[in-house]
Parts: structure tokens; C-alpha cells; sequence
């Protein structure tokens, strides 16, 4: 088997803020060439992480390593190699997109010219007028220019906080294809997210975390297995609970024409249940993650 | 040096704006002096007339205040007053400007030390002061040669040359500031009532004749009078200066090192 490095690996790591709690004891690896996800609902703990491990906050114990590299001791070194996007980006108001691009760059041990041409090409793509100046720019822009800043000196490692709030399905759809051709191309992606088809859609392995800790790490396959959709139905006639007695099916509620539930299982075998059925009306959601923790996870520790 | 060539170019137009207003204040009160001087009999009356304490207040004594450079050393005062609000503006907005505006998380993701960040916009922020500061002298010569009266050239480069250790005082007290208070929202909000505060108590220390309080206000560490005279600063306040900026600026590099920067909410 291939021996892979760890690109990010994680030992213990905590951080308070004073008395209150941030993570605790949190151990992660990513390993290099995999979009790992990271999962949780608000206030679990991801942006921490993602903060402390990029210098931007001081661990309380613990200690963590990026390219193999301590991340309190080598915090400059490390950031060469790393792309970062938040979720809320904010810029220099008086600047030009190219002009906090060019000053972007002029960060990096990495020739300024090639990477203002990437950034060029990439505001292309993502049809970004550069000579606006950035105050100007409506918040989807700059979180163009947000994501041109992080991707344009090509790092081998990307980090995104939450990063889709703001952008529309199209750009999104263009930046995480984007996320992939450079994953293929070698870039290890930490992709932090409160929303599951998100991670779905992107990741290899997802790691769940909750009040500080991760509670589990998954193949992204294991988890679309125990994908979890809540159903809606509308009877055409009031049905009995027990027309329901599917494995997979939690959280059951029958009142007159309205039946809800939680599945958890194959789909075929869903629809199969489904289709005996006379519906009026279907909806199938996802779960917020909320649902999930309280009616998967939960119930497993 | 890129985080210094940013910071210099976004204080450009405030550096034009306060040299030329300086400048125009200084040019504007020596050309008072020919007026004053002419009618120095009816002056010395007056001022003879006027209340102690009054003259205390706005540091006039009659036998400086009659030469051109006691003149210029009135005018001092308040040069240091609006240099040391900009020097102070400069030092608060090091680095509050990235906390409040929220670019912090921009910059110091980038491969940057939190050391190079300081050094670079206290480079600039230093920069803008030298530049005011060789401003200020030449217009002073110029005003003060002006004005056609004698004077001791060494003496009035020793007396403009206050204006730059007041305003490293105050630039290394807001990038202290900068760096220990949370949440700046507005600059002036903290530099105007901290200078001010230090220049009521430099005027309340000169009134009660208090040595004490000389020590608190910079803005009385350097006597026109004295100066004029001894033709020197008085040593003991010259190493309060040094010694405070000094630790005023490696405690910004220490806390600022340590600090957190929390999420933009």
C-alpha cells in the first residue's frame, strides 16, 4: 500500500476562550491528496480548529503539525503552502481587487508575475472585473476575490471555512469544481461545512464533530449508506403506523392524511414501500444536522 | 517591506494634509511677529498686567516671549498639541485598522510573522512622523528667518526637533493602545481625549507649579524657556522619552504576538 503523509495532524489540541469552550482534546488527520470534510452544527468547533491551526488563534494545549511541521513554531513556513478562505471575507475598501491580489502575492516565496496571471485567469472563470475597487464589489464578488486569493499561488493545502454562504449555485458549482481539478492535481482540501450535501458532494472522508470533540470520522460512502432523509407524505387515505414497519424508519409520525418520518437505509426499498402507497403529495428532505445528531448519532454512543 | 509600502501609500493623502496645515499654521503665527515685536513696550505692560497663573497657563514669560525664538516656543505648544494627535492616530490605527475592518484574518493567514506585520507598519507609521517632521523644521527656519529678527539657529533645530520625540511618544503609546484595547472603533475616539487628558494635565502641573505632574504630561518635558536658555533639553525627561517608547514598542511586538484574532462577527 502507498505510504501517504499526514498533512495535518492533530494531537489532543484544546483551546478555551477564557472559561468557555472552543475544542477539547481534538485529534485529526488529514492525510495528503484528500478533500476531508468537517462537519458540525454552529458553535461545535470548526472554526476553531481551523483558526488554530492557522496561527490565528493560540492553542491552550495540545499541539498540531501541517506538512509534518509544528504549526506554533512554523506558522510563516506552513502559511507558503496554504489557502485560505473564510466564510465572512472583508478586504482593504480602498484597494482594487488587483491590487489586494498583487499584495496577496507579494506574501508568497513564489514568482509574484505567475501568480497574478493565475489570478487573472481565475477571475476569468469566475467572470470578476479586477480594476473594481474592492468596496464596490458586491459580497458574491468579493468572496471571488476571496477565493482568487487563496487559490492563486496554487497551495498544497486549502483550507475553507463554511466558504459557499454568498456565492449562487453557478459559482459554486464553478469553485467546487475548481476545489477538484486541484485536489487532482495534488492539493490536499480541509472543507469545513454545517450543511451535509455539501460534504457529500466534495469530500472523501468526513469527520463529525460536536461540543469541541469529533465524535467520528467516515468514508463519505459509509455515510451516504446512513444518509438520513425526512419524509412528508400526503394521504389520499389515513394509513395505520404499522404500514411502516421498514428498517431504516424512525421518528414516525401519523396524524390523519400526514405521515412523517426519518429514513436511514437503501432507497430501493424505500421506494419499493412508497410506490404500494396511494400518495397525494411527497417531500423528501434532508435532515438538518441537528436531526441527525439527535436521531443517528446520538442514539450509537 | 509589502506591508510597509501598503501602509505608507494608504497615509499618503493624511500625511499631505497634516504637513500643509502644519506648515500653514507655522507660517501664518511667525508672520504675526513683526506686529508684536514693533510694539514691544505696550507688550511688556500688558503682559505685566495679566494674572500669574494665566501666564503659567499659556507659558508665557516676558523676557522669552519678547525674542522671536520665546515667540516661536509659544507656537511650539501647539504644534506639539496637533502633531501628537496624528502621531497618536497613526499608533492607534496599526493595528486596530486590520481588527476593525476585519482584514486581519486576510493578513495574517498570508506567510507573514505577527513581528513583520508590526515592524512594517511601525516603518510606516515612523516614515510619515520623519516626513512631518523635516517639514516642520525647514518651515520653522524659513518663518522664523522670515521674520528678519536675530536668532541662535542651533536653538530653534533643538526646539523644532521636540515636535518629533513628542510625536514617537504618542505613536508608541497608540500602538500600545492598538494592541491592548479589544475593540477600536473609531481612532480619534481614543487618541483625541488621551492627548488632550496629557495636555490638561501638563497645563494643571505648569498652574500649581506641580514637579510632579511635569513628570506625567510630555507635553511638559521639553521648556521653551529653558531650552532658549540652556540651550539644551533637560536629560532626565529626554530618558523618560526613550525608555517609554522603547517599552511601549516591545510590548506591542509581545502582546500582539500572543494575542488572538477572534472571527470577524
Amino acid at each position: 500500500m502507498e505510504l501517504r503523509m499526514n498533512v495535518i495532524e492533530t494531537s489532543r489540541l484544546t483551546k478555551y476562550y477564557g472559561k468557555s469552550r472552543g475544542i477539547v482534546d481534538l485529534d485529526m488527520t488529514v492525510e495528503e491528496g484528500e478533500i476531508y470534510g468537517f462537519i458540525g452544527p454552529n458553535g461545535a468547533g470548526k472554526s476553531t480548529t481551523i483558526r488554530t491551526l492557522l496561527g490565528l488563534i493560540h492553542p491552550t494545549s495540545g499541539s498540531a503539525t501541517i506538512f509534518g511541521k509544528d504549526i506554533t513554531a512554523f506558522g510563516p513556513q506552513i502559511r507558503q503552502e496554504v489557502g485560505y478562505l473564510p466564510s465572512e471575507v472583508f478586504y482593504y475598501d480602498d484597494m482594487r481587487a488587483i491590487d489586494l491580489l498583487r499584495y496577496s502575492a507579494s506574501f508568497y516565496n513564489k514568482d509574484p508575475k505567475a501568480t497574478e496571471k493565475r489570478a487573472r485567469e481565475l477571475a476569468e472563470r469566475f467572470d470578476l472585473d479586477l480594476r473594481k475597487k474592492i468596496d464596490d464589489l458586491s459580497y458574491g464578488n468579493k468572496k471571488k476575490v476571496g477565493i482568487i486569493q487563496g487559490l492563486a499561488h496554487q497551495p498544497k493545502l486549502i483550507i475553507l471555512d463554511e466558504p459557499t454562504g454568498g456565492l449562487d449555485p453557478l459559482i459554486q458549482q464553478e469553485f467546487f469544481h475548481l476545489l477538484k481539478k486541484q485536489n487532482a492535481e495534488g492539493a490536499t482540501v480541509l472543507f469545513s461545512s454545517h450543511i451535509l450535501s455539501e460534504v457529500q458532494k466534495l469530500c472523501d472522508r468526513v469527520a463529525i464533530i460536536k461540543e469541541g470533540s469529533i465524535i467520528r470520522v467516515d468514508q463519505i460512502r459509509t455515510l451516504l449508506e446512513n444518509a438520513t432523509k425526512r419524509l412528508t407524505l400526503e394521504m389520499a387515505a389515513p394509513v395505520e403506523e404499522s404500514v411502516f414497519a421498514l428498517d431504516g424508519v424512525s421518528d414516525l409520525a401519523v396524524t390523519n392524511h400526514t405521515v412523517s418520518f426519518l429514513y436511514r437505509g437503501h432507497v430501493n426499498d424505500l421506494t419499493g414501500l412508497l410506490a404500494r402507497l396511494d400518495l397525494v403529495d411527497l417531500q423528501v428532505e434532508e435532515p438538518d444536522l441537528e436531526e441527525i445528531f439527535l436521531h443517528y448519532y446520538q442514539k450509537e454512543e | 517591506m509589502n506591508v510597509f509600502l501598503r501602509e505608507f501609500r494608504a497615509y499618503r493623502k493624511s500625511l499631505i494634509t497634516w504637513a500643509v496645515s502644519l506648515a500653514g499654521i507655522v507660517g501664518l503665527f511667525m508672520a504675526l511677529y513683526p506686529a508684536f515685536a514693533s510694539d514691544i513696550e505696550g507688550l511688556n505692560e500688558m503682559l505685566a498686567n495679566f494674572p500669574e497663573a494665566i501666564k503659567a497657563l499659556v507659558n508665557i514669560t516676558p523676557e522669552t516671549f519678547m525674542s522671536v525664538l520665546g515667540f516661536y516656543g509659544y507656537l511650539l505648544s501647539f504644534a506639539w498639541l496637533a502633531a501628537s494627535i496624528q502621531a497618536m492616530n497613526l499608533g492607534v490605527v496599526i493595528i486596530s485598522k486590520e481588527v476593525s475592518g476585519k482584514t486581519a484574518d486576510f493578513l495574517m493567514t498570508k506567510p507573514v510573522r505577527r513581528s513583520e506585520v508590526v515592524t512594517g507598519k511601525l516603518a510606516a507609521a515612523l516614515a510619515v512622523v520623519l516626513i512631518m517632521n523635516v517639514v516642520f523644521i525647514a518651515v520653522s527656519y524659513l518663518a522664523v528667518a522670515a521674520t528678519g529678527a536675530e536668532f541662535d539657529s542651533s536653538t530653534l533645530l533643538l526646539m523644532s526637533s521636540t515636535l518629533l520625540l513628542l510625536q514617537l511618544v504618542f505613536l508608541a503609546l497608540g500602538a500600545l493602545f492598538s494592541v491592548t484595547i479589544p475593540k477600536i472603533k473609531s481612532v480619534v475616539a481614543v487618541s483625541l481625549p488621551t492627548v488632550f487628558a496629557f495636555y490638561i494635565i501638563g497645563a494643571i502641573g505648569d498652574v500649581l507649579d506641580n514637579v510632579e505632574l511635569r513628570w506625567v504630561s510630555p507635553f511638559r518635558y521639553f521648556d521653551p524657556a529653558y531650552m532658549i536658555t540652556e540651550r539644551g533639553m533637560e536629560p532626565e525627561y529626554l530618558l523618560v522619552v526613550a525608555v517609554f517608547v522603547a517599552a511601549a514598542i516591545v510590548a506591542t511586538y509581545v502582546i500582539f504576538a500572543k494575542r488572538d484574532i477572534h472571527t470577524a462577527v
